[in-house]
């Protein structure tokens, strides 16, 4: 039935990442664990499948000698999320 | 094994996604007055000097408020963005307008200033940019009170070149109270409640 699904995108957490940076340039960590209410340990994991995957940008930095990650979308994350949002559409319509 | 989840369900995420980042798009109104209460108090006491005292120094308290201004902006975009976890398009929306509106406000005054822009039509046209500034930040926040204060700007402008310098100053004051301050004031009265 999902076979048209992304399966990397039909996650709730990383699916949740994802329309969250589709609507900002881009986010911190903290912000993203904030509106997602994960754990830091999973929201770490999944945002690292959708690094791998070439979908999100993760920049590592300093922000008042603190660690700062900064997570933005990429091409090929929009691509994917608009694909995955399409399919979903037509199984709504269905 | 990853929790699976139907198309409903990542249908309803998605939107609910959508609507949680669009939170922070909210302006308290700080900038517009900050800058709308300086521009009044710089405009008011220009044409006290001019009217009443000595309008050698009339221009005076420009320089002295707009750096005042600069000043207190700079400190408090540095730390707004420290505080900012996200950035959104509207920011950079935001930032290339008032950028684009600082470069043609100096242009005029410097243009003026080199005797290329007649001095009677200078504050006429610095009206005419902050109606741009008004109009197309009410735009980009679905802000009525500022696109009102926009077209103000724009008509008092149009007006605004049929009359002497001293009135222009005056209309220059009105214009700002019209656009800037009581927007402003909206502004963060609604930000208040949202809060």
């Amino acid at each position: 039935m999902f076979k048209n699904l992304d399966p990397l995108l039909h996650n709730q957490l990383r699916l949740s990442v994802m329309s969250l940076l589709m609507n900002v340039e881009y986010a911190e960590f903290s912000w993203l664990l904030e509106k997602t209410e994960a754990t830091r340990g999973n929201l770490s994991v999944q945002i690292s499948k959708l690094k791998e995957a070439g979908y999100i940008k993760v920049k590592k930095s300093f922000k008042n000698n603190y660690p700062l990650t900064t997570c933005s979308i990429g091409k090929k994350g929009v691509d994917a999320f608009e694909k995955y949002v399409e399919a979903i559409s037509g199984y709504l319509k269905h | 094994m990853e929790k699976q989840f139907d198309e409903k369900q990542s249908f309803a995420l998605i939107t609910e996604a959508v609507q949680n980042a669009r939170e922070r798009i909210m302006e308290d109104g700080f900038f517009y007055l900050l800058w709308g209460y300086l521009v009044l108090a710089a405009a008011l006491s220009h044409y006290v000097l001019l009217e009443l005292v000595d309008p050698r120094y009339a221009a005076a308290p420009w320089p002295i408020l707009m750096t005042m201004g600069g000043i207190i902006s700079g400190i408090s975009g540095r730390k707004r963005s420290k505080k900012a976890r996200m950035k959104t398009f509207f920011d950079t929306a935001m930032m290339y307008l008032w950028s684009a509106f600082l470069i043609a406000l100096f242009m005029v005054l410097g243009f003026t200033a080199a005797g290329k822009i007649d001095p009677l039509a200078c504050y006429p046209l610095i009206i005419v940019i902050y109606g741009i500034g008004t109009w197309v930040s009410g735009g980009i926040l679905k802000f009525k009170p500022l696109l009102i204060g926009g077209i103000s700007c724009w008509i008092i402008a149009g007006v605004s070149f049929y009359f002497t310098f001293d009135i222009q100053i005056l209309m220059l004051a009105l214009s700002i109270l019209i656009s800037y301050i009581i927007p402003g004031h909206m502004l963060k009265f609604k930000a208040s409640r949202n809060v």
